[in-house]
């Protein structure tokens, strides 16, 4: 005879527990509703992140087909709907989020919203000090300054202008995200090459009367002028 | 106590040089310096053997620090002088004969 | 506190070497612990400019590989009893020279020596970029020559950037020393003058070393330049840059030729 001891049984115990939701209440049309959460979004991206929200549908009267689309379009944009109340159980199917009663008036603590790096992109470039043979500074977003020369096998690529407080011997590339009004402006040119949105010009062809003084180079249509700075 | 535990003479001291006369100075130190190098390419390092062989060999009867092991050359075109200092504490821990 | 300094270049064949072989020297001259390391791989060039290559046991590698203790490949100078040297390898390749293993020598001779100079070999592989990494100052050595002036440019660049002190934003002091100045040459205005050199480097000057017989002596014999002959011009002119280095201020003598023993107003001193 084999005796088997009853595993013992653990009570289960049902709690309760009241937490804070925001809520959404939505009006027609969806579409215009959407693009206002769209716009909240763009404003502070990581605004509903994490957070439990709840849809009131009271004001609207949308069909079973209508509400699976909403919660699509919100679970599209990274917002989990918690529960939906405001509509008639046979509205809700077993695959959306459970139907909500009860739910009271609260104040939502306001915290700040995080603001993801949503910095001004800066659009010039400052080098407080030369730029050595074999470095490479290269700066799409707009201009470049060197407080400084800029040696002999170094270069500058830019978006925008070059502005180099010293000696250029080395390459300066400007404009070159397509923008021909770009310039270069250095202090004393010897530089090994110059090149403004790709078009460019070569040691040799730099005349000797610009040479050792301050100079600006620009483009004329396809021709690069180069002219002494006074 | 240090011991000294080889030791062979040789080795000539070259005079000083006048300002002029450097060249023929630096041609025998080169040919003693590339004479040894020479017959050294892609041998195993002696000198590394003999170390390690001669600090096995006292290991063997003394507790030895590594740090404590001085080794020294000096090559002349005749013989070379191979020194290696071991300090050996006063005192200093013989080991036990083994069996 | 110990100051490990680079002598490095980026070119060959400027003086390096030499010019480690001095300062060293002129440095352990005036009292201080020196140790000159010579961080090429494969060729080795330091112990025979300072006269020691009958005395090499073992080198920096055999160090990293823990096959010798750094205490056992420490060659001390016969002459100056505070001049050490840590000789390079001559037989094994390139990667048995680690960072670590640079590294934790390089922290056991600070506790050892007040100056620890890295002969950095030409180029920048590996044995360069390792001998600059552990830099507190650097010493770039430069010829009044183009290519030579445009390596210096390089290798000033790297030190700003591949050193532990520039990694953590920190400042390696660094100077130009101009070795093989020829007086005559830059009489005639065939040779970059020391303006352009250091409006070119932007980097402060520390010494101008006259192109002479006597450096090329001084290899023969195996003495450095400043040991051997104390009086000449470039034994003075490293002097008068080791003195610089300890902090102090010395006027800088640009080498004039022989001929027309003038003093100038701007204390200048013929050679």
């Amino acid at each position: 005879m084999v005796a088997r001891a009853e595993p013992v049984r653990q009570q289960m115990r049902l709690r309760g527990r009241s937490y804070v939701a925001f809520v959404f209440c939505p009006f027609v049309p969806i579409v215009g509703w959407l693009e206002e959460i769209d716009a909240t979004l763009a404003r502070s991206p990581g605004f509903f992140v994490g957070k439990p929200v709840v849809l009131d549908l009271s004001a609207v009267d949308l069909s079973q087909s209508a509400i699976a689309h909403l919660v699509t379009s919100l679970e599209s944009r990274s917002i989990r709907v918690l529960g939906i109340e405001g509509v008639d159980a046979a509205h809700i199917t077993t695959s959306m989020p459970p139907l909500l009663t009860g739910g009271r008036h609260c104040v939502v603590p306001q915290n700040k919203p995080e603001k993801p790096a949503a910095r001004p992109r800066p659009t010039s470039l400052l080098l407080e000090s030369p730029v050595r043979s074999g470095q490479s500074v290269i700066f799409a977003d707009g201009d470049v300054t060197v407080l400084g020369s800029v040696s002999s096998g170094a270069e500058i690529v830019a978006g925008g202008s070059i502005h180099i407080y010293g000696t250029l011997r080395g390459r300066a590339m400007a404009g070159v995200n397509g923008n021909p009004a770009a310039r270069i402006y250095c202090q004393k040119i010897e530089a090994e090459l110059l090149a403004i949105d790709g078009y460019y010009q070569t040691a040799e062809q730099i005349d000797a009367s610009v040479r050792n003084g301050p100079a600006q180079a620009w483009l004329e249509g396809d021709v690069m002028k180069i002219s002494p700075l006074n | 106590m240090s011991a000294s535990l080889l030791r062979f003479f040789g080795g000539r001291k070259s005079a000083p040089a006048p300002a002029s006369a450097t060249a023929p100075i630096a041609r025998e130190r080169l040919q003693i310096l590339l004479a040894h190098e020479r017959s050294i390419r892609g041998e195993p390092d002696l000198l590394v053997l003999l170390r390690d062989e001669i600090l096995a060999v006292v290991s063997r009867h003394v507790r030895l620090d590594p740090d404590r092991v001085i080794v020294k050359l000096d090559r002349s075109d005749t013989v070379s002088t191979l020194e290696v200092d071991i300090e050996l504490p006063n005192g200093f821990e013989r080991i036990a004969a083994a069996g | 506190m110990a100051k490990v300094l680079v002598v490095t270049s980026g070119k060959g064949g400027v003086g390096k070497t030499t010019s480690t072989a001095a300062l060293g020297a002129a440095l352990a001259q005036s009292g201080e612990k020196v140790v000159v390391v010579d961080f090429d791989v494969g060729l080795r060039n330091l112990d025979l400019v300072m006269g020691a290559e009958r005395r090499v046991v073992f080198d920096l590698i055999n160090v990293v590989q823990g096959v010798a203790k750094l205490s056992q490949a420490l060659i001390r100078d016969k002459r100056l009893e505070n001049l050490w040297l840590l000789p390079a390898s001559q037989t094994r390749d390139k990667e048995a020279l680690t960072d670590e293993g640079v590294g934790s020598i390089i922290a056991e001779l600070r506790t050892k020596f007040d100056w620890i100079l890295c002969d950095s070999p030409a180029g920048i592989e590996r044995g360069a970029t390792l001998a600059m990494r552990y830099a507190d100052e650097a010493v770039i050595i430069t010829n009044p020559e183009v290519s030579s002036v445009r390596d210096s440019d390089r290798i000033i660049g790297m030190l700003d950037s591949k050193t532990v002190k520039a990694e953590k934003g920190e400042h390696v002091k660094k100077h130009v020393l101009i070795t093989r100045y020829d007086t005559a040459r830059a009489a005639r205005g065939e040779m970059l003058t020391i303006e352009d050199i250091l409006e070119i480097l932007a980097t402060p000057l520390l010494g101008i070393i006259p192109e002479s017989q006597d450096v090329l002596r001084a290899s023969n014999v195996g003495s450095p330049v400043t040991l051997n002959n104390a009086a000449s011009a470039p034994a003075r002119a490293y002097t008068d840059a080791a003195r610089r280095l300890m902090g102090e201020t010395v006027t800088m003598l640009v080498p004039a030729e022989r001929k027309g023993l003038m003093n100038r107003l701007l204390g200048r001193r013929a050679a």
